[in-house]
């Protein structure tokens, strides 16, 4: 059969992470047929076990045909920010065991299917084609891509949500910062009449704003982007303990990091050349007037 | 080079209030020769510190000229009216207006440096000055560090660092005791004796007595004049 397109069954680990109704640490095997499991390191963790152990699983929430494992490692969960606040209790099982484990008894076919598996496609652009292709092999199965378009990504909508945020940030801050130098520059009224008293010109004493304008804002910025870092850490550690999940919350990437320098440091050096031309275009004598 | 240093005519200013404008200054014309020195007397408010606002084209006159070095300097562009200031007329103030983040030496120094004048050269007219208003022991100390007196002579080596042709001085013995003022007063004489022109506005007979030449003011005019 021509198959255009490669199925990655994640056949030898299990694809799914079955939520298992219910586990037990078993002291001795129960079968000569135990198989390997993985188990996640939340669970491995909650329930004090170990690498090597046996324990029971069984689909049936009374632990009804329960099935002996052997644990042979822990894995960490792939992070995931829509579950985030989840417990990640999990194991990774083969797929045919997991198949046998919830087959239905009174069904001799149940053993034969299932009802849905993930299809990892080596090019994500040719999902349509693929569905297309299924579907025409199998009608009445039903495919769909895991893939939603961005308007019902709510991680999109959240993002915009944070953009909004940041632009109001963005612009009280930068009317703050203005008042800050207006007021800065007023306190070095005094300085701007003399260096014009003794000659200094307002090209001359505005370079000079410039000048402590580009370093101030330079300062800042780099003083804010280690702020950033640390909060980052803060943030990450404390929500990765509150939800024992590895999932990276705050991330400062460098491009983050150089949008904000891109940003801070003109607004800085705008709003001190405005303040200081506030100041500069008053007379000499008005700068010395107490 | 012209006779005279300064040469005003019909100089006048008038200061626009809420109340209806104020004339400060009314048709002042005289002159100043580059080796003259000159005292400017008169009560308070009768114009004497805007005569010398003028002069030192740090204001501006409504109306009337002002040749310095015989270049008419009224209408100059502020950027060439701060040039004028930094190279060819020095302030002193009553009070002081030091830039009180630099050492003594700094504040002596910066003027020259901005005249384009090299940083040995600087270093060298720095230590000449110090020592010639006596305060080479203090070129580092801030002004916050020194007394009124000390301070009102970095200021006069500040005001002829780039060695101006006109040195004005607003009342600068207004905030120093008697024993101080004289001494400043001696450093103004020296000042003078060295070559430069000054034109001092004060209230002080002892100040004004050292000069060779008293203009008297009233009411933003010129009253009287007399020569010692």
């Amino acid at each position: 059969m021509r198959r255009p397109f490669a199925l990655l069954l994640t056949a030898f680990i299990a694809l799914g992470t079955a939520a298992l109704a219910s586990f037990q640490p078993t002291a001795e095997p129960t079968s000569s047929d135990v198989t390997d499991i993985l188990v996640s390191r939340q669970l491995l963790e909650s329930q004090d076990l170990a690498v090597g152990d046996l324990i029971d699983l069984a689909a049936d929430p009374t632990g009804a045909r329960a099935r002996a494992f052997r644990i042979v490692g822990s894995y960490e969960p792939l992070p995931d920010p829509a579950r985030f606040t989840q417990q990640r209790l999990e194991v990774r099982l083969h797929l045919q065991d997991m198949v046998d484990m919830l087959a239905d008894p009174a069904d001799p076919q149940s053993g034969e299917s299932v009802s849905a598996i993930n299809v990892a496609l080596h090019d994500p652009e040719r999902e349509r084609e693929f569905r297309r292709s299924v579907f025409g092999q199998v009608p009445g199965l039903s495919v769909w891509s895991t893939q939603r378009g961005d308007s019902a990504n709510p991680f999109v909508v959240l993002e915009q949500f944070h953009l909004a945020i940041a632009i109001v940030t963005i612009l009280a801050s930068t009317a703050f910062l203005l008042a800050l130098m207006v007021m800065r520059s007023e306190e070095r009224r005094e300085t701007a009449g003399i260096l014009r008293l003794i000659g200094l010109g307002k090209r001359r004493v505005l370079t000079q704003v410039l000048i402590e304008g580009v370093i101030i804002a330079t300062v800042g910025a780099a003083f804010g982007i280690a702020l950033a870092l640390v909060a980052q850490s803060g943030f990450n550690q404390f929500f990765q303990w509150r939800y024992d999940t590895a999932l990276v919350f705050v991330r400062v990437s460098p491009k983050v990091a150089a949008q904000c320098v891109a940003l801070a440091v003109p607004l800085g050096v705008i709003a001190s050349v405005v303040a200081s031309w506030t100041l500069l275009r008053r007379e000499v004598l008005a700068l010395l007037r107490r | 080079m012209s006779a005279t240093v300064i040469e005003t005519t019909g100089l006048t200013k008038t200061f626009p209030m809420p109340a209806g404008p104020v004339t400060a200054l009314r048709d002042v014309s005289f002159s100043v020769a580059p080796d003259e020195y000159v005292a400017v007397t008169g009560p308070s408010g009768c114009g004497k510190s805007t005569l010398l606002h003028l002069l030192g084209s740090v204001d501006t006159a409504t109306s009337g000229t002002l040749l310095f070095d015989g270049r008419d300097i009224s209408a100059l562009p502020d950027a060439e009216r701060s040039r004028i200031r930094l190279t060819q007329i020095g302030f002193v103030f009553q009070r002081f207006y030091l830039l009180p983040m630099l050492t003594a030496w700094e504040n002596v120094e910066l003027p020259q440096g901005e005249a384009g004048a090299s940083k040995a050269e600087r270093r060298a007219r720095t230590a000449e000055l110090l020592d010639y208003v006596g305060l080479s022991q203090r070129a580092r100390h801030r002004p916050s560090q020194l007394s009124g007196g000390e301070m009102q002579r970095v200021a006069i080596a500040r005001a002829i660092a780039n060695r101006p042709r006109l040195l004005l001085a607003d009342e600068p013995t207004g905030e120093l005791d008697r024993s101080t003022g004289e001494q400043i007063a001696e450093l103004l004489d020296r000042v003078h004796a060295d070559g430069n022109a000054i034109v001092v506005v004060t209230h002080d007979p002892a100040i004004a007595a050292r000069a060779k030449r008293r203009l008297e003011m009233r009411d933003g005019e010129i009253v009287a004049e007399a020569s010692a």
